[in-house]
């Protein structure tokens, strides 16, 4: 079971607040230095270093894309939203961005801790779903690689249930995926080089 | 002429946990005297004080009639964070503040709270790390049905698996449950190293008195073999324990019998009997020297009075953190003793770190063990 909670280790982190000069952003950043987390306020544009910052809060009322030096929702950290207006528009365009959590404003005396737990949470979920798919896609794109390479390996006088168990030994043995394995089989096989491999004979 | 200032005092007079708000209200009650009595200060007290009864559903709507009809804009109360939590909304809307004296769970830093008792990096982080290396990394987590039990033992779980240990058993009772028996069957198969008692009232007072049955009968449990850790327990409660609790281990900012030893100051005349009084003492004597720094107005800017000032306490000087509004304290671990506590280790003046931000599991429980990782 993955463990729910982790004394979580936020001292030390760094946000940065884009938002126009308002009580809002002076009652995040106390909330931030109870918690002991470096606050900086920036309008209009994120700074340059803005890139290595661990949270960003961001203002959804007067945000847009072009205050951002990435693409809408290719953030590299938990990105938080301030939501004022509840236009549809904005909210879209928040989402748009990524947002992992959100703030209605005004922000009072408390939200931002549950607030920055929640962010870094739904953000790493999100990066963890993308590496998997990432990984899900090429192993079915791999799909016919196998196919093939099984195919190879039963022209040498077995059946394909034996080709694909070979298969799986040769993965093994030389400690790489089948579909990497069958991968190297298909193009040795395309140049000619297969018959040098006595390990796939 | 001196300025009259209004005070909200809302400790419950009776229910479960009595003692300790009794306690606290002794402090207040004290602190108010000692200053009316006074003729340097300026400022001349006058409580206005409201009943709770141990009802958690009767803080706010108190707190609320003390700051719509009276001029207090200043509460010294509420025992559970549940009540705690409870008022902070009636606060922010009326603009009050309330002045917290107990231990508590951490991860809150409101900005119409001050909180002059220990937050967890002053209590239960300590103790934990005095226990291990001493009983064993392996704990059985009580808790009664709230907010405290609930988060306090969530952190314990954490520096448990941090000092390698395992959780035997976490369990929960309702306020004022006092069938143990299934608990001690509980802790009697699993032989933990410790126990961490975060029951409240009768319950508590139920499972220590079974717990020390236990120990008559299989002398593991005995408090020298596997002790029972409180952060809460303070000598307002020892005498409704007859003896129960002797051996066993608690924290906490201030002990009578450790403030007399070290010499720390009296509070006006008499020595405080508990950290809970303390506190209470401690939070009306600095609001008293806060008003009077500010010369009138009650509206004070905190932060401004909090910063690079010490204030005398019976715990000795003491700090409040502007940014979190949490005080500096010392950290005393106890072995209980009758109606005492006996110092083990004193730390003095442990800055607050109320959301454990700076927690640091190497130096809480030193280099960890290789761990086999599958």
């Amino acid at each position: 079971m993955r463990r729910s909670f982790r004394i979580p280790n936020l001292g030390g982190a760094t946000a940065l607040i884009l938002h126009r000069p308002h009580p809002t952003v002076t009652s995040i950043a106390r909330q931030l230095a109870a918690i002991d987390i470096t606050a900086r306020e920036c309008w209009p544009d994120l700074p340059p270093d803005g890139i290595a910052a661990d949270f960003i809060f961001f203002d959804a009322d007067l945000g847009h894309d072009e205050q951002f030096p990435w693409k809408p929702g290719e953030a590299q950290m938990p990105m938080i939203a301030l939501i004022g207006s509840e236009a549809p528009g904005r909210i879209e365009w928040a989402l748009h961005q990524n947002a992992d959590a959100h703030l209605l404003k005004p922000v009072g005396n408390s939200g931002v801790y549950s607030a920055l737990l929640i962010a870094r949470r739904t953000f790493d979920a999100r990066r963890r779903q993308s590496a998997e798919i990432d990984e899900l896609r090429s192993r079915v794109s791999a799909r016919q690689t196998i196919v093939r390479a099984v195919t190879l390996l039963a022209q040498r006088g077995i059946d394909e249930e034996q080709a694909y168990a070979q298969l799986r030994q040769l993965a093994m043995t030389w400690q790489m995926s089948m579909e990497d394995a069958a991968h190297h089989i298909v193009k040795w096989s395309r140049e000619g080089k297969a018959g040098e491999r006595t390990d796939i004979a | 002429m001196r300025q009259l200032v209004e005070v909200g005092i809302l400790y419950s007079r009776s229910g479960g946990y009595a003692l300790i708000s009794n306690a606290c209200r002794d402090g207040a009650i004290a602190a108010i005297a000692d200053v009316n009595a006074d003729p340097d200060s300026p400022i001349l007290f006058q409580a206005v004080e409201r009943d709770p009864e141990g009802n958690v559903d009767r803080y706010a709507p108190l707190a609320e009639d003390i700051l719509r009809n009276s001029s207090a804009r200043h509460i010294v109360g509420c025992v559970t964070s549940w009540s705690r939590k409870e008022t902070i909304p009636v606060l922010e809307k009326l603009g009050g503040t309330l002045w917290y004296a107990c231990p508590y769970e951490g991860f809150e830093a409101n900005d119409r709270v001050v909180y002059t008792h220990a937050c967890p990096n002053q209590h239960l982080v300590p103790l934990i790390a005095w226990v291990v290396p001493r009983h064993g990394p392996n704990g059985f987590l009580l808790g009664s049905n709230y907010i405290w039990g609930w988060e306090t033992n969530r952190v314990a779980r954490d520096l448990i698996a941090d000092a390698n240990g395992e959780v035997f058993g976490e369990r929960y009772l309702p306020l004022g449950e006092t069938d143990v028996t299934r608990l001690i069957d509980e802790i009697r198969a699993t032989r933990p190293s410790f126990i961490l008692n975060n029951l409240i009232g009768p319950s508590s007072y139920a499972f220590l008195s079974a717990y020390a049955d236990l120990a008559r009968q299989d002398p593991y449990f005995a408090p020298e073999s596997c002790p029972v850790l409180s952060c809460n327990l303070t000598e307002c409660e020892l005498p409704a324990l007859n003896g129960n609790a002797d051996g066993h281990l608690v924290v906490g900012p201030y002990f009578r019998n450790v403030a007399e030893d070290l010499g720390w100051p009296l509070a006006g005349a008499r020595r405080c009997a508990s950290s809970f009084e303390a506190a209470a003492y401690s939070s009306v004597r600095i609001l008293a020297e806060v008003l009077a720094n500010a010369g009138g107005g009650e509206d004070t800017d905190f932060s401004g009075a909090f910063a690079g000032h010490a204030f005398s306490t019976p715990c000795g000087p003491v700090r409040i953190d502007p940014r979190t509004h949490h005080a500096s304290l010392p950290v005393v671990i106890g072995r209980i003793a009758g109606n005492d506590v006996d110092m083990l280790e004193v730390r003095e003046s442990v800055e607050p770190d109320p959301y454990l931000s700076r927690y640091d599991r190497t130096k809480t429980f030193g280099r960890p063990a290789l761990r086999v990782v599958s």
